[in-house]
């Protein structure tokens, strides 16, 4: 899952120009981030190895000193993505010279400066030097960025408008003190601008999940958060309708991942683009902001933009018990893809069609609920039905039969996946698959033919003497006696009939 | 008393749910019943005989009677719900509504216990996975209604009924209220407790015995038998100048060996080294042997129990007054002191030994000694005759079996000698062709249930044997294929036949018009249900690949079926060309792999039709005895007749373990029992344990009508069982199979065309209404056209020439072709089949 992440982000970067890079990277803490964060393993060695070289070094030392002969195709890609990004600069290939491989300045320098320190670039965030609210800890920051990041997630599967407390059912997260509540409308109108959700008037909240908001949904938090911000930044970009902004806001999300959490940070310190921005993380449950409004903390959504460890789960205690309660999704939520497929599944599909869902999770439920009919709950479990029904629903959302197929089997049950490895038969019962893309086969029936019509006849006479040549010679496809027209899959009899009768 | 409702009340229609053996919105029982069955109805055609309107009023008015009872105990009636305890909202709620029940808290060890419970409608949830499983699933289904038997989790209910059953076989409400709560993941609901102690306070604590053949009313609460003595009906009833109150101790296993069992065997070694001592009486004092056969029991044995003596009149009055004021009676037949009924000598064949889960479903029945009257519920081919004969064989007095068809009642007569060692003179036979008497003092009865209950004119013989039976006191009434009986009927026959206990057997206790509750209360609560997937797995019954083969219906047939009325549209999706097809094609395919097939069709047009364009063998209604036995044998011992084209006369009791396939092309709408039943004729396929045997059920369903959405209700229960149902849109090279029918439009358009010819002129019947044992056409009778089938009222008697009717020979091909061959090939079948009729001549 993390690497749809990196895709999206790299997607976003791919298409900036080579001016924009080299703004982001006058910033020690975008340079470090997307050090840490974009590049693979071995283009990482090779930053490593070329950061404090004078000179451009020919390629084929690189090669030699840190590519295996095998690693041919890791080299490749690495160094593709040092050159997409920009980090690295090639010399094209010529019969005189051979080719060289050297650091950009920029990215060189800043990346320098971010490994030594000094320098008054305030890349790394300016810590605050008033007192600090003792309410506001890692505990408190922890469940308010969980809060909000999951009311957007609820506003997704479309369950907004129902107080939740905290999302951590039995596990007691200790929540209740921050009430549930849909997201601003901001937030909403990015959703429907990035097609996670669509406006359907009929249904009960007006708003319904989209194909593209069932696979956010399946995403890990990180890859969730940095869609949310993607969509945020272009729709910036329309807005202002330059890019200036757009470099400076990307680099502040960079600097963001750099700083560190429960602590507070001086707002006073930045600059007036990212000032503004600041309302809108907020909304996100990227950072916290309290009501002097001088002082901002990055929660741990923010602080692990960068890394791989999961934002939303804490070393607290009962923030444990919840996510742990709340396996799957929940656990999905930031962990990294590694740690979900490590990760207990939870639902249990049955040849009767019956689902067991071994969860607490508010959020799991409700996306269980896009395709299920739910019957029963209990402290850690829920019981519901797969029927034609609840399928077919989710299918006018525009969710597909194999996106759920793919949800249930990456969520099954460690009893499913252990019988099913020892029958060595398939994790979900084969009939209940077919089944589910049978149900959506059958929205799908429509069936094109290619032909051509035949209207407007002078006579009843001449309609009805052309249509019962045509399907006697078996060309008619449809015929219509009162509209006086028919279609046929081949002209080419009929008018050479028609000619032969005219003479 | 508990108030009574009217069950106009919503909240009684919903817990009328609760409480039945099944949730689908079928009309209520206490709904009249039409008798022209309706397009979308799902009422199964039963036993419904020409009832007078005084006799159906009176059954209308005893359900709603029982109705209104359940209604009044089902867990989410007011009086059990503890309102506000523990309710928990979050942002998951309103997806369930009423049904969040995750307020309830864990306890710390729930990793540890298997179940849920849900508090508001008692559905219960089994981790199959779980180390107690195995435990918890034996008590669950002593106590529950098994819903739901897959891989992973089970589910129960906890009924009224269900919990009914528990009592009667001897737990008592403290036992089923600390076990439950041992198991369950969460603590007790309380409303969970109140149902419970409620029902069980109510329930079985008032017993019926017949002892010394006076009926005694029994308790093990003095003070609840005062509380009837000073009823106002049930007072005067009680035996004036007999004690009022007498007090003995209550009985226990106490030596009961049921035979078939390994220490029936024991004992059998001990009574060979005492001769003179009656066989299996008092002579394994085992305790292990208790405890096996009865761990519930065991605390019973000092209990005082209080009696008084009520008339063999009263009995019935008794009964509905018991179950009026809330404590239905539960019957038992304390058989070992009857010294009033003779004896009868049988035993189990020495070599016989009965299956695990047979012997467990027979140690609910003789729990503590005494007989107790109820139904056991086995898959088909799971053998519950032996479990009758077995019962038989316990009790040891006279038995009257009652079945369904005469043809069950040879096999049932077949199997009695075979099983057990009883005299063949013992084993007499009532039906249309035969009406003799044992020769002894007592004896086993086969009869059929229309004969029983038949209360139009008799033959001179028949009544006489009426007679017989009736003035007759019975040891045990078994009672086979249960489900199809209305109440009605089973009031006649138990009101006419008197027997001390009765055991009912049947492999699906479900009908779609929910009438089975009444069984409850009529014969006795559920004894013993089996888990079909399990007994696959052990290999007593086959294991069987189901499969809906889905039919894509041609154009110009969907066209006709569009716009056709009801009877039209089934007859058209039974007779598309490409379901034809695919019938083909699946019998030429198991042909070749030696498969023996059987074909059903409910519609006769189109079972005819397929059989004879096919070159098959058919069986229907119309088939005479002697013709259905004719093709039967061939079926199974010649080995060029491997497939036979059933109407649904071969639904139930139809014992063919040849059969390793089955079709359906055509069937009842949704009847769930259907399904199950016709499933039942694969499973006990001969050759079941051979390695990788799978016998074969297929569906085939046209596509896009009425058909599939029957097809998904009727498999239901299957499903539920842990059967799962391969979906199949394309057989793959059909189109290759050799004289496809049908293959070319010019072909289809002719069937069509005469399709709707035949259907229109309603030359042929496609309502067939001989289920068996003779449906009464009451004021249905339809009119004759043209040369077709004479079509006459009658029972299976009548049907199968006992009263010398005439038929119109209209077979064609392949049974014709049999027919020709018989007399040289009259095999062995048939000389013993007329051995035996010429024996009971004798």
């Amino acid at each position: 899952m993390s690497g749809t992440q990196s895709y999206q982000l790299s997607d976003y970067l791919e298409k900036l120009p080579a001016t924009s890079f080299r703004k982001l990277y006058q910033q020690p803490s975008t340079a470090f981030a997307i050090f840490r964060r974009m590049l693979p393993m071995l283009a990482k060695v090779f930053v490593q190895a070329l950061l404090y070289m004078p000179g451009p070094l020919p390629l084929s030392q690189l090669d030699d000193i840190w590519v295996k002969p095998e690693g041919r195709m890791q080299r490749d890609r690495a160094l593709a993505a040092l050159r997409s990004l920009h980090v690295a600069q090639i010399t094209p290939p010529g019969k005189d010279k051979p080719q060289e491989i050297q650091l950009t300045t920029n990215f060189k320098n800043s990346m320098r400066l971010a490994l030594e320190g000094g320098g008054d670039h305030k890349s790394f965030g300016v810590p605050s030097t008033l007192p600090i609210d003792p309410t506001v800890n890692i505990d408190f920051l922890d469940r308010y960025s969980r809060k909000k990041w999951e009311d957007i997630l609820h506003y997704v599967v479309n369950s907004v408008g129902v107080s939740s407390d905290m999302g951590g059912g039995g596990g007691g997260g200790g929540g209740g003190s921050i009430s549930g509540s849909s997201p601003k409308t901001s937030v909403k109108d990015l959703l429907l601008a990035g097609h996670l959700v669509d406006r359907r008037p009929d249904s009960k909240t007006g708003i319904v999940i989209t194909k593209t908001g069932f696979t956010f949904l399946l995403e890990s938090a990180n890859a969730q958060v940095w869609t949310l911000l993607l969509l945020w930044l272009e729709a910036s970009e329309q807005r202002s309708g330059s890019r200036m902004d757009s470099i400076d806001q990307l680099s502040f999300l960079f600097m963001l991942a750099t700083l560190e959490l429960g602590r507070a940070y001086d707002t006073q310190a930045l600059t007036a683009t990212r000032q503004n921005m600041l309302p809108d993380l907020v909304d996100f449950g990227l950072i916290y902001i309290p009501r002097d409004k001088r002082q901002y903390f990055p929660t741990r959504l923010a602080t692990t933009l960068t890394s791989s460890t999961s934002p939303l789960r804490s070393v607290s205690e009962g923030f444990a018990a919840a996510a742990s309660n709340a396996s799957g999704d929940a656990a999905s939520l930031g962990a990294p893809a590694s740690v979900v497929a490590e990760a207990k599944g939870t639902i249990i599909v049955e040849t009767n069609y019956r689902i067991y869902a071994y969860t607490s999770s508010p959020l799991q439920i409700a996306v269980l609920a896009l395709f299920t009919q739910l019957n029963m709950r209990f402290a850690g479990m829920v019981t519901g039905r797969l029927t034609r029904d609840s399928i077919r629903r989710a299918i006018t959302y525009g969710i597909t039969a194999d996106q759920i197929i793919s949800y249930l089997a990456s969520h099954a049950h460690e009893q499913m996946t252990r019988v099913a490895a020892s029958t060595g038969r398939s994790v979900l019962p084969p009939t209940v698959v077919d089944q589910i893309r049978l149900w959506q086969l059958e929205s799908e029936r429509m069936r094109t033919n290619a032909g051509f019509l035949f209207r407007d006849f002078d006579t009843p006479e001449e309609y009805a003497a052309l249509s019962v040549y045509a399907e006697e010679i078996g060309v008619l496809v449809w015929k219509s006696n009162k509209k006086q027209m028919f279609f046929v899959s081949k002209y080419e009899p009929l008018r050479d009939w028609l000619k032969s009768r005219k003479k | 008393m508990p108030p009574k409702r009217k069950a106009a009340a919503p909240a009684a229609a919903t817990a009328a749910k609760a409480g039945r053996t099944s949730a689908l919105s079928t009309p209520g029982p206490a709904t009249p019943r039409s008798l022209d069955s309706s397009m979308m109805s799902d009422a199964d055609e039963d036993l419904d005989e020409d009832v007078t309107e005084a006799q159906k009023e009176r059954e209308e008015l005893l359900g709603k009677e029982a109705d209104e009872f359940v209604n009044n105990w089902a867990i989410s009636s007011k009086r059990f719900q503890n309102q506000g305890e523990g309710q928990k909202r979050d942002a998951a709620t309103p997806y369930f509504g009423k049904r969040d029940f995750s307020g309830l808290p864990l306890k710390s060890d729930h990793h540890n216990r298997p179940i849920w419970i849900d508090p508001d409608k008692g559905t219960i949830v089994l981790e199959r996975f779980n180390v107690l499983a195995e435990q918890a699933t034996d008590f669950l289904i002593t106590i529950a209604e098994p819903k739901s038997r897959p891989a992973f989790l089970h589910e129960y209910a906890l009924t009224t009924h269900s919990l009914y059953a528990a009592v009667s076989v001897g737990l008592r409400p403290k036992d089923i209220i600390n076990t439950l709560d041992r198991f369950l993941k969460t603590a007790l609901p309380s409303s969970i407790n109140n149902f419970i102690q409620q029902c069980t306070n109510s329930y079985g604590k008032v017993k019926l015995v017949l002892k010394n053949n006076k009926y005694f009313v029994e308790s093990v609460d003095a003070d609840m038998l005062q509380r009837l003595l000073k009823d106002e009906v049930i007072g005067p009833l009680r035996v004036q100048g007999s004690d009022a109150i007498t007090t003995t101790y209550a009985p226990t296993m106490g030596g009961l060996v049921i035979p078939g069992t390994k220490n029936a065997a024991g004992v059998r070694q001990a009574a060979l080294q005492k001769p003179g001592d009656k066989p299996a009486a008092d002579t394994a004092k085992d305790p292990d042997l208790f405890a096996a056969l009865n761990e519930e029991d065991d605390d019973d044995d000092k209990e005082a129990v209080h009696a008084f003596e009520i008339g063999d009149t009263a009995v019935e009055t008794v009964q509905k007054r018991c179950l009026d004021i809330g404590y239905p009676i539960l019957e038992e037949y304390d058989f070992r002191n009857d010294d009033v009924n003779p004896n009868l000598e049988i035993d189990l064949q020495p070599n016989t030994q009965i299956r695990p889960y047979q012997e467990k479903s027979l140690s609910k029945m003789f729990g503590n000694g005494r007989a107790k009257s109820g139904i056991i519920v086995l898959p088909c081919g799971a053998g519950k005759t032996l479990v009758g004969i077995t019962a038989a064989c316990t009790i040891k007095k006279g038995v009257i079996v009652l079945c369904t068809s005469s043809m069950s009642v040879v096999q049932w007569r077949q199997e009695f000698l075979k099983w057990s060692n009883i005299n063949p003179d013992d084993v007499a036979v009532f039906t249309a062709e035969s009406k003799n008497k044992f020769s002894g003092s007592t004896g086993i009865i086969v009869t059929t249930y229309s004969m029983v209950t038949n209360n139009r004119e008799r033959s001179h013989d028949s009544k006489k044997m009426m007679d017989f039976l009736k003035g007759r006191e019975w040891g045990l009434m078994l009672l086979d294929e249960v489900h199809v009986v209305p109440a009605d009927v089973f009031r006649r026959v138990i009101s006419s036949i008197k027997s001390h206990s009765k055991l009912g057997l049947t492999a699906t206790l479900l009908r779609e018009d929910d009438k089975i509750s009444h069984l409850n209360f009529l014969i006795g609560p559920k004894l013993y249900e089996a888990n079909w997937m399990e007994l696959s797995q052990q290999g007593h019954i086959a294991k069987v690949q189901c499969a809906e083969v889905w039919c894509q219906m041609p154009t110009e047939f969907y066209d006709e079926y569009l716009r056709a009325n009801a009877r039209m549209k089934r007859t058209l999706y039974a007779m598309n060309p490409r379901k034809f097809q695919a019938c083909q094609y699946l019998i030429n395919y198991h042909e070749a792999r030696g498969d023996k097939i059987i074909v059903f069709s409910d519609e006769l047009y189109s079972l005819k039709k397929y059989a004879e364009t096919l070159g098959k063998v058919y069986i229907y209604g119309g088939t005479s005895q002697s013709e259905r036995m004719h093709i039967l044998a061939n079926f199974q011992h010649n080995p060029e007749v491997n497939t036979l084209f059933l109407s649904k006369i071969g639904d139930t009791s139809l014992d063919l373990p040849e059969a390793t396939c089955l079709i359906q092309i055509s069937s009842h709408f949704g009847s769930r029992r259907q399904e199950a039943q016709r499933l039942g004729r694969i499973l006990r396929a001969k050759r079941r344990n051979d390695e990788g045997f799978n016998a074969f059920f297929y569906s085939l369903v046209s596509k896009d009508t009425q058909e599939m959405y029957y097809s998904s209700k009727r498999q239901a229960f299957l499903v539920d069982q842990g059967y799962a149902f391969k979906v199949i849109t394309q057989l793959a090279n059909i189109e290759n199979t050799p004289n496809l029918a049908f293959a070319s439009p010019q072909e289809r358009r002719e069937l069509l065309q005469m399709t709707l010819v035949d259907n229109e002129k309603g030359t042929m019947e496609d309502v067939e209404t001989d289920d068996l044992f003779g449906k009464v056409g009451g004021g249905r009778g339809r009119k004759k056209k043209g040369l077709a089938a004479r079509r006459t009222a009658g029972t299976l008697g009548e049907l199968s020439g006992g009263q010398d009717m005439a038929y119109i020979e209209q077979n064609k091909g392949a049974n014709k072709q049999l027919k020709k061959n018989q007399k040289a090939e009259r095999d062995t079948f048939f000389k013993k089949l007329a051995r035996e009729k010429e024996r009971n001549r004798g």
